[in-house]
């Protein structure tokens, strides 16, 4: 990504987030990308129209629970923050999205999000996108989380 | 006035979210309905007596723009208040939104605040301190 967008990406990124889950995060630095590994579920969310590809979005297992319970005002320990967690986590994806978009493209830009798919993502994935330039790493309250934008 | 609400968002989780801003904000609430598409939203638009409807644009098997045209296509519904809450909310759409009927738009994140200032603008309830 060039750098204006991974400027744009990486501020409407940890924007959203803090206002959906009131977590705050900061860039990670590429040696802790690199270092990536654990269990992680990964959702993506493709997009058409004046702007169009993926956004994707890697996060510890353990970290889901906390943000679905943040989002709905929730303890993580309470079950339905845990069955609603996959949920929430693609929720999230879509509002960074839509803004993600507008940061790039500008507010006029005529766009559709699909719907969010959710899944554990492999340990190849993980290394892929550690070297990819297309992904970001940041810290969310010390768990590393990736976020990938790859356009057409 | 108690209103009955019509919430209607693909995700389970945005509809808790919404239906407790409601509460925390002091909408005064008769009956919350909740619906997964806008194919659900029709028809219990069809059968229940419904105030105002706070649609997402993204979704399955019938997205929020559509409902907001077929709404429009049905004499008996037509007059319901929309308000589009979601995070897709591009100026061109939310302009062809509007030409269709919608009354105004929430872009989520969202606050307690901002909910009750569309719901009581569009409902005209007046609060005094």
């Amino acid at each position: 990504m060039r750098d204006q967008i991974v400027e744009a990406v990486s501020t409407t990124f940890l924007q959203v987030v803090e206002q959906l889950t009131f977590m705050f995060g900061e860039p990670a630095d590429k040696g802790d990308i690199v270092d990536v590994d654990g269990e992680y579920i990964l959702a993506q969310l493709s997009f058409t129209g004046d702007l169009c590809g993926t956004l994707s979005l890697a996060v510890p297992n353990d970290c889901v629970p906390e943000i679905a319970a943040n989002i709905l005002g929730l303890e993580p320990e309470e079950m339905e923050a845990n069955s609603m967690a996959p949920d929430s986590l693609g929720e999230m994806l879509n509002v960074i999205c839509g803004h993600v978009i507008m940061a790039i493209a500008g507010k006029g830009a005529d766009f559709k999000l699909g719907s969010p798919a959710i899944g554990p993502a492999t340990p190849a994935f993980l290394a892929d996108a550690a070297n990819d330039s297309d992904w970001l790493g940041f810290l969310l309250e010390e768990n590393l989380v990736l976020l990938g934008l790859v356009t057409e | 006035m108690a209103f009955n609400i019509l919430l209607v968002d693909d995700s389970v989780t945005v509809r808790s979210v919404i239906s407790k801003a409601l509460h925390l904000a002091g909408v005064d609430i008769n009956l919350l309905y909740q619906a997964a598409n806008g194919q659900e939203a029709l028809e219990i638009l069809e059968a229940e007596w419904i105030d105002i409807v706070l649609c997402d644009i993204s979704m399955p098997i019938m997205d929020g723009e559509t409902l907001v045209a077929r709404m429009g296509e049905n004499g008996m519904i037509k007059t319901i208040p929309v308000v589009i809450v979601s995070s897709a909310g591009s100026e061109p759409r939310i302009q062809r939104l509007r030409d269709m009927g919608v009354r105004d738009y929430i872009q989520k994140p969202f606050t307690p605040e901002r909910i009750r200032e569309v719901v009581d603008n569009v409902m005209g309830v007046s609060r005094h301190a």
